[in-house]
């Protein structure tokens, strides 16, 4: 489980809030309970005191202090009512003392005598005993035998049990409750944001080659309805603002084209009538830098197609490692006449999925590249090779190498490592901006090191194609069989 | 021999249509579809050259019309668009070449003269310039009767160069033919082959065979044999 979720975080704070309130509810579900015994109890010893008072108050002089004491028994039946009862005359004697109460909730020996002077009025306290606090009432009333103190109580015992019972039991509940809740919050909000995983899960689809794809509107009417409407809108003036600008690189390299024609046509005619001499010198001098424009023209014109997706028109499955193999082939002579030594590495065959022409042109670029920038004497290597769930491409030269702060901008269009690095050489700064259009079409990843002064190393990984998976693994199949 | 040139750019259609007169055809100039169609209705003529993005009528339907009407005429389609979709498209509705923009001169005049069959396909076996001798057959090459070796790339950039003496072929014709688009961007991969070429069959020789025409290409002649279109 992840614990920086939202679903997490969520739960966790919906289960600290739950057993808070939980835990108070809980105590002051107790604490009200306790009152209301207490309270309860204390009026019932109230009226059974005052019973006792009306029996001795209208026993007649001189009468047997066990005819109180059956009185007292009769309507009162302290034993029964788990109640304690003692009458005592003045001065101490002991006049009735009830026995011990049905629950023994508490033993009548234990509870202490009142010593003199008898409280004046009736009052209600609690006391320690040895067997627990009880709740006493005292009271006195003058008889005709005389004045009697009446001690009346009960044991608080029961109701702290019953409290107890009550707290235990809440505790028990507690985590049981909290523990469901909070599996229960967890798996709304997941389902709650399900929503939002499938409109990520759209987005991460979209790619400025595929701008197309939108976003599932979550019909909640609510602010996750209103999100992913208005990603939808920004993802539509994206595609507009996308589309507009490929569409203004392809009509600008397209309206080049025929005065391109034009001009190279003309000077090309008048070369050929007047070469040599000084005016055959400046129209040569015309002709290689419109070679240039041209060059660059076509240069931003495989780009802008490739903008628009169109490499995706002509895949079928290619041997990297053979065409590799045979483009080196092509190089070779340009290589040796700069001093340059090309080696190749590609032993098995390797399959990608793609354009055979414009995959042709990955190779070209890089190795040119690698080429250009190699001192004679240098080395060039090319490998390509089988990885796990991919296949790479690699060039790698011992050459002059790109300073850390160029390093990211390498395959930028129009980007050169410095001034003077590729003016002499006609390059637009548009091959390795190629490439890497070429590489994300084909869904490869490219990545470039370096070491200035050492070379550079050029790697492509391509995707395992999946026809080509299918491939091995239906042959291998037959195989088995 | 009669061409129309179908192009809305009136210097492009002027430019084209000097060359071509030079060359000695003749020239009618249309500059959209519906003049096209007209001047294809009133002459007979042996060759049509067709921009597809053209005003009023479009390129791509006038091509239908014309192949509905003339299936036999030849049709060369000038186009600005290149990508392999387009020229698909192209071919299934009729054309019989396509030149994508910006073009060699040389190339146009290569291919016009090919849909004419004006120089038919010509397959000699054996082709000669001066004491220099290239056999088809054998694959050998020999100059003044000693035999040199070349790679295959050095050959096929020879024989190309051979096939029409005193034409000059400018470096995307000899890349094209020779290698293909992918190299358009090597640096000078053309100028070193042609480098290479030259140690082996002029520099051990008196006579340079091989020139360069700065800024548009090579050609292969003797000493003044100065091919000048105008003046043939």
């Amino acid at each position: 489980m992840n614990h920086r979720s939202l679903a997490f975080r969520l739960s966790v704070w919906y289960a600290l809030v739950l057993s808070a309130t939980f835990a108070l509810v809980g105590g002051a579900m107790s604490y009200g309970l306790e009152q209301y015994l207490r309270a309860n109890l204390r009026d019932s010893l109230r009226r059974r005191s005052i019973q006792v008072q009306q029996i001795l108050a209208q026993a007649p002089a001189g009468v047997a202090d066990a005819a109180v004491a059956e009185a007292i028994e009769t309507r009162v039946a302290p034993e029964f009512n788990n109640r304690f009862v003692r009458v005592t005359r003045a001065p101490q004697i002991p006049a009735y003392s009830a026995g011990a109460p049905a629950d023994q909730s508490f033993d009548p020996a234990a509870v202490p005598r009142q010593t003199e002077p008898w409280p004046a009025t009736a009052l209600v306290r609690q006391m320690a005993t040895a067997s627990g606090p009880m709740l006493m009432s005292l009271s006195t009333v003058d008889g005709a035998s005389g004045k009697y103190l009446i001690e009346l109580g009960s044991a608080l015992g029961p109701i702290e049990a019953l409290q107890h019972r009550l707290l235990s039991l809440l505790a028990l509940m507690l985590p049981v409750l909290v523990a469901c809740a909070a599996g229960g919050g967890y798996l709304l909000v997941q389902r709650a944001l399900q929503p939002v995983e499938r409109m990520a899960r759209t987005a991460e689809r979209i790619s400025v080659q595929d701008l197309e794809a939108r976003l599932p509107v979550a019909a909640t009417g609510d602010a996750l309805q209103r999100l992913s409407t208005s990603l939808n809108h920004m993802l539509n003036r994206l595609r507009d603002s996308v589309f507009n600008s490929h569409r203004f690189l392809a009509d600008a390299s397209h309206e080049l084209r025929t005065p391109l024609t034009i001009i190279k046509g003309e000077l090309q005619q008048l070369m050929t009538r007047q070469s040599g001499g000084a005016v055959g010198e400046r129209i040569g001098d015309v002709l290689e830098e419109v070679a240039r424009l041209e060059h660059l023209v076509s240069g931003l014109l495989v780009l802008s197609r490739l903008d628009a997706g169109d490499a995706r028109r002509e895949w079928a499955d290619v041997d990297l490692g053979r065409l590799a193999a045979g483009t080196v082939e092509h190089m070779r002579l340009v290589a040796d006449d700069r001093g340059v030594r090309l080696q190749v590495s590609a032993p098995a065959p390797v399959t990608v999925c793609g354009d055979a022409r414009r995959l042709k042109q990955v190779i070209v670029n890089l190795l040119d590249n690698a080429i250009k920038f190699t001192p004679p004497g240098g080395v060039v290597g090319l490998t390509t090779r089988q990885l796990d769930g991919g296949v790479l491409l690699e060039v790698s030269d011992s050459g002059i190498g790109i300073s850390p702060e160029s390093l990211p901008h390498v395959f930028d269009r129009f980007y050169r490592v410095d001034g003077t690095r590729s003016r002499d050489d006609g390059g637009a700064g548009l091959g390795l901006a190629i490439v890497r259009s070429i590489c994300s079409a084909h869904g490869a990843e490219i990545e470039v090191e370096s070491t200035p002064g050492t070379g550079s190393r050029f790697r492509v990984k391509f995707p395992q194609p999946a026809q080509a998976a299918l491939a091995a693994e239906t042959s291998s199949a037959a195989a088995r069989l | 021999m009669r061409l129309l040139i179908v192009e809305d750019d009136p210097k492009l259609a002027d430019f084209v249509a000097r060359g071509l007169r030079a060359e000695r055809f003749a020239v009618d100039i249309a500059r959209d579809g519906l003049e096209g169609q007209r001047h294809l209705d009133s002459y007979q003529y042996d060759l049509l050259i067709l921009d597809l993005m053209l005003p009023g009528l479009s390129g791509s339907e006038l091509l239908r019309q014309v192949r509905a009407t003339r299936p036999t005429l030849p049709v060369l389609v000038l186009t600005a668009r290149d990508a392999t979709q387009d020229k698909v498209e192209h071919f299934e509705a009729g054309a019989d070449d396509y030149l994508t923009k910006p073009f060699d001169f040389a190339e146009l005049v290569v291919r016009v003269k090919a849909l004419m069959r004006r120089t038919p396909v010509e397959r000699t076996d054996v082709l000669r310039i001066a004491d220099l001798e290239l056999s088809r057959l054998t694959q050998q090459v020999r100059r003044a009767g000693q035999r040199i070796e070349l790679t295959a790339k050095e050959f096929a950039v020879l024989e190309y160069l051979m096939s029409s003496v005193g034409r000059v072929f400018s470096r995307t014709m000899i890349l094209e033919h020779v290698w293909d688009q992918s190299f358009e961007g090597v640096t000078n991969i053309v100028d070193v082959y042609v480098r290479y070429l030259r140690r082996k069959i002029d520099e051990p020789f008196p006579v340079q065979l091989i020139h360069t025409v700065r800024g548009v290409g090579y050609c292969i002649r003797e000493a003044d044999q100065v091919r000048d279109p105008g003046q043939e």
